[in-house]
């Protein structure tokens, strides 16, 4: 092929690359070192390791993030299971999709709805006879409602894996005398692995910065790491905090990736 | 007059530290049925793909009809070719498939339905034009991938391995229609294939590749009769090699007998290479024959037997014959001089070639 | 006798699942049409949020920006996504080709928060004011890879003889292109479309950063809403985006299925001409 022609097509996507991925990354970065004064500092850092307020809400913030991750892989899993095995697969599998399709928002403010005290739920309780409870502004309902809108991202990717699956490798585990248990750990669970870890992805980061859930149904009792950055960019404009934030989030981004990422040299031969 | 058409000097090609072809020197003639055959690796498809265009040689030419034509790219060259997975294009139909070359070129659109319609008359697809490539069989897209290539009139038309996808009895059937479209075309195929049947059963003229190099050339009875080497004898047909030592001309001496040949021109006490097709070793009773071994097993081979035996000396014979053998039964073997083909250690194509002439000439 | 007790209790939990991801939607949608003004009580059907909401020209407003936005966006990243694709697919060096993936999905897996904050300082350190324009380039910016990622298997699935062949035929380098490569990848780049006009549609975060006063869009007005509280016309509109989503996710799942079974036609091509290499 001729040069001009890869040209024309590399550099809108090149100048994308530049603009909009590398250039706001280091932005972040560099913005991370000066304070609300607009002067050169490692002052942020300093504060952010030096406040127990800082470290708490990122422990606090990771810990959500691993309950949510959690909560939905063990709803997931047997759903994505089932789902591969179900007659009309594709149609179920359309109606896992389609509540992606309606805006985060609108299903939060359900939530409001639902958990409020004459609300859904309550109204239930009362019915049976358990009385009313606080639901809304709690740390149960922030993680319930998370839940809720990641376990199609959870689903998905799991399901697929499963699909991906050769069932003769099912089959011939079966032959070989393992029980169905047996032929779901040793066989089923470790190839459908990548499935789980893009799902984990898909949910675990995402799961840390969730600030509009946090504001809605949280009420402020819940901070997390997205939280705070929302705080220091719009509402205290304290930009480079909010980038120091931003930056230990990316790290945190970082390591996840590499904690779920397929490490292929490697992973040949595990005892 | 030459009527050569397709001539490579001196051709090739590196990648890396790998040498896939080494000095290849071709001629191909006009309105021939010629064959690469080789075992995979062996870099007849990346002659194929040298002459099509798709990648350069490191050095060498590689001329049409004495013009070279390497700079030229593989849309300008008058050479059209039958891939390995067919390459239909999947988002058009059959028809638009063959007409595809015809439209890139701006062809008037009564002149491509009428030439479309006669390729695919000549593939014996007349009818299926306005079916999607999804639902032909596999023998079917083999032919809508020839009709696509033909109907551009190519001088050259290059097969690469087209009939590797299909199952046994299809391919039979597509030899004798490849054979006989050739015929009728009377344009030059050059087909590559690693099936020694099919090559012999097609070509006018087989090269016998082997690691980036031209093994042999010449006509199918020529390369089965008198192969070059032990590559060549192995590779084609099944054959029998025993080591030997020449006593003198037209006299060779293995498992430490001697026996009258039709060989000669080599120095006296060379070490030699001994053919013997498993087609001409006849059995007969112990004492009134050649060789004498000891029958192993015997599979029964529909048209004959194939019969594994072992002589004294443990060397494994193998013999075709029409007749049963006994497990186990100790029988001779027979066949006649001119059965006995000998070749020396590390002999060229040209050096045996000039030796042949040099006895059978006279 | 065993399949069937098997058959009850898979379909008892996926049931169980969907209902669980059906009850607040349902629940939305079900006091859209109550008489009252909270999600509770539900005090007799009709239509009033509807009315109002079809008589609120600020939201009808916001609906056309958002839904145009989308649009200008997702064709905007479907052409660079598409460009992209195609050097990806051209680049033959296993490293830079790796390092332009990583690059490209960054922005995938970052989180919103990430993406916004970085994009408003990168937007105010080049002084591009916050509004429209400034939206409108994230979106395009965050749509990109997803056009990406949809195109390139495409590409990837179309064999390399193919190209040969079309370039055999005597086809030139740009009939290769628009003859044969455009018609291949697209349902790639019809997914790729969908994709990033939903992802548009969807966001809050990126625009909730970027936007400052001048331009709303629905996510945002919904936002803003919530937190004061519940209004019914809220519901209202869920029950209308509901309807458009329900089009959208049947639209893609007819591309989605072109594509499928291209692909599985494919494959099973492929298998055949594996048996007979091996």
């Amino acid at each position: 092929m001729k040069k001009t022609t890869n040209l024309a097509f590399y550099v809108p996507y090149i100048l994308w690359i530049l603009l909009f991925v590398i250039a706001p990354m280091l932005l972040i970065v560099y913005q991370s070192f000066f304070n609300i004064e607009g002067q050169f500092t490692f002052s942020n850092y300093a504060t952010y390791f030096h406040s127990s307020t800082y470290i708490m809400m990122t422990i606090n913030s990771v810990w959500y993030a691993f309950l949510i991750t959690a909560l939905t892989l063990v709803i997931s899993y047997p759903a994505a299971y089932l789902l591969h095995y179900a007659k009309h697969k594709e149609l179920w599998l359309l109606l896992i999709i389609l509540p992606t399709w309606i805006n985060l928002l609108l299903k939060a403010y359900a939530f409001i709805g639902i958990f409020s005290q004459d609300g859904g739920i309550n109204t239930f309780l009362q019915m049976m006879g358990l009385g009313t409870h606080q639901f809304l502004f709690t740390d149960f309902s922030f993680i319930f409602v998370a839940s809720y809108i990641e376990i199609p991202f959870m689903i998905l990717p799991i399901f697929n894996g499963i699909e991906e699956l050769n069932e003769g490798l099912v089959n011939a585990s079966r032959d070989l005398g393992a029980k169905w248990w047996q032929t779901f750990t040793r066989v089923i669970l470790p190839l459908t692995m990548s499935g789980v870890k893009s799902g984990v992805q898909a949910v675990f980061i995402p799961s840390l910065s969730l600030f509009m859930l946090t504001r809605l149904i949280g009420g402020n009792r819940v901070i997390t790491l997205g939280t705070a950055i929302e705080e220091h960019f719009l509402t205290t404009m304290n930009w480079g905090m909010g980038s120091t934030i931003g930056v230990i989030l990316i790290i945190a981004m970082v390591v996840i990736m590499f904690l779920t990422g397929e490490r292929k040299k490697k992973g040949g031969r595990r005892a | 007059m030459s009527n050569t058409i397709i001539e490579l000097q001196h051709v090739s090609k590196q990648y890396g530290d790998t040498e896939v072809l080494k000095d290849i020197n071709i001629e191909i003639e006009q309105g021939k049925f010629y064959t690469l055959l080789g075992p995979s690796g062996s870099g007849k498809t990346t002659i194929l793909r040298a002459i099509a265009g798709f990648l350069d040689p490191t050095k060498g030419d590689v001329l049409f009809n004495g013009q070279r034509i390497n700079d030229i790219p593989a849309n300008e060259r008058k050479v059209n070719t039958v891939f390995q997975d067919y390459a239909l294009f999947p988002h058009l139909n059959v028809f638009e498939n063959v007409a595809y070359g015809l439209r890139v070129q701006k062809i008037a659109k009564a002149d491509i339905e009428t030439r479309v319609d006669a390729a695919l008359k000549m593939v014996r697809l007349n009818g299926l034009a306005d079916r999607e490539i999804s639902e032909l069989s596999g023998g079917q897209q083999q032919r809508v991938a020839i009709a696509r290539a033909i109907v551009l009139e190519p001088e050259v038309l290059l097969l690469d391995e087209p009939l590797s996808a299909l199952d046994a009895k299809l391919r039979k059937d597509m030899q004798y229609e490849l054979r006989e479209l050739q015929q009728r075309l009377g344009i030059t195929f050059l087909f590559v294939t690693h099936d020694q049947e099919e090559a012999l059963a097609l070509s006018d003229e087989i090269f016998v590749m082997n690691d980036g190099e031209v093994q042999q050339s010449g006509t199918p009875v020529d390369i089965y009769d008198e192969p070059v080497n032990h590559f060549v004898a192995d590779f084609i047909g099944e054959s029998n090699i025993v080591a030997g030592h020449m006593v003198q001309d037209y006299l060779v001496e293995f498992n430490g007998k001697q026996f009258e040949c039709a060989d000669a021109g080599m120095r006296p006490n060379e070490s030699v290479e001994v053919v013997l097709r498993p087609e001409d070793l006849d059995i007969t009773a112990l004492g009134g024959g050649k060789v004498t071994v000891d029958v192993d097993t015997q599979l029964f081979r529909g048209d004959y037997y194939e019969i594994v035996a072992y002589d004294d000396a443990k060397n494994e014979w193998l013999i075709h014959s029409t007749n049963p053998a006994k497990d186990g039964e100790r029988v001779d073997l027979t066949f006649d001089p001119e059965d006995i083909h000998v070749m020396r250690l590390n002999e060229s194509e040209e050096d045996f070639d000039a030796r042949l002439e040099s006895y059978e000439g006279e | 006798m065993k399949s069937l007790k098997k058959w009850k209790w898979t379909n008892l939990y996926l049931i169980f699942v969907f209902i669980m991801l059906y009850v607040p939607i349902a629940y939305l949608i079900f006091y859209s049409f109550s008489a009252g003004d909270t999600m509770s009580n539900f005090h007799g059907f009709t239509w009033t949020h509807y009315q109002e909401l079809f008589a609120d020209t600020r939201m009808i407003q916001i609906v056309v920006d958002t839904l145009m936005l989308a649009l200008l966006s997702s064709l905007i990243a479907t052409i660079v996504g598409t460009l992209g694709a195609l050097a990806i697919s051209r680049t033959s060096r296993p490293v830079v080709k790796n390092s332009i993936l990583s690059l490209n999905n960054i922005l995938m897996v970052s989180p919103d928060v990430i993406i916004g904050a970085s994009f408003l300082i990168f937007f105010t350190a080049l002084h591009i004011p916050l509004g429209f324009l400034s939206v409108l380039l994230s979106h395009i910016a965050f749509s990109i890879p997803i056009v990406v990622l949809m195109v390139l298997p495409r590409l990837q699935e179309m064999s390399n003889t193919m190209l040969d062949a079309a370039r055999d035929l005597g086809s030139t380098n740009l009939q290769v292109l628009t003859r044969v490569i455009m018609p291949f990848i697209t349902p790639g780049i019809l997914s790729g479309f969908f994709m990033a006009f939903t992802y548009s549609l969807d966001d809050f975060a990126v625009t909730f950063f970027v936007t400052g006063n001048g331009f709303e869009t629905l996510s945002v007005e919904i936002y803003a809403r919530a937190r004061q509280g519940i209004s019914l016309e809220i519901n209202a509109l869920s029950g209308v985006m509901f309807l458009f989503s329900l089009v959208l996710v049947v639209g893609y799942y007819f591309i989605q299925r072109g594509t499928k079974s291209h692909k599985a036609k494919l494959k099973a091509k492929g298998a055949v001409t594996n048996e007979a290499t091996h």
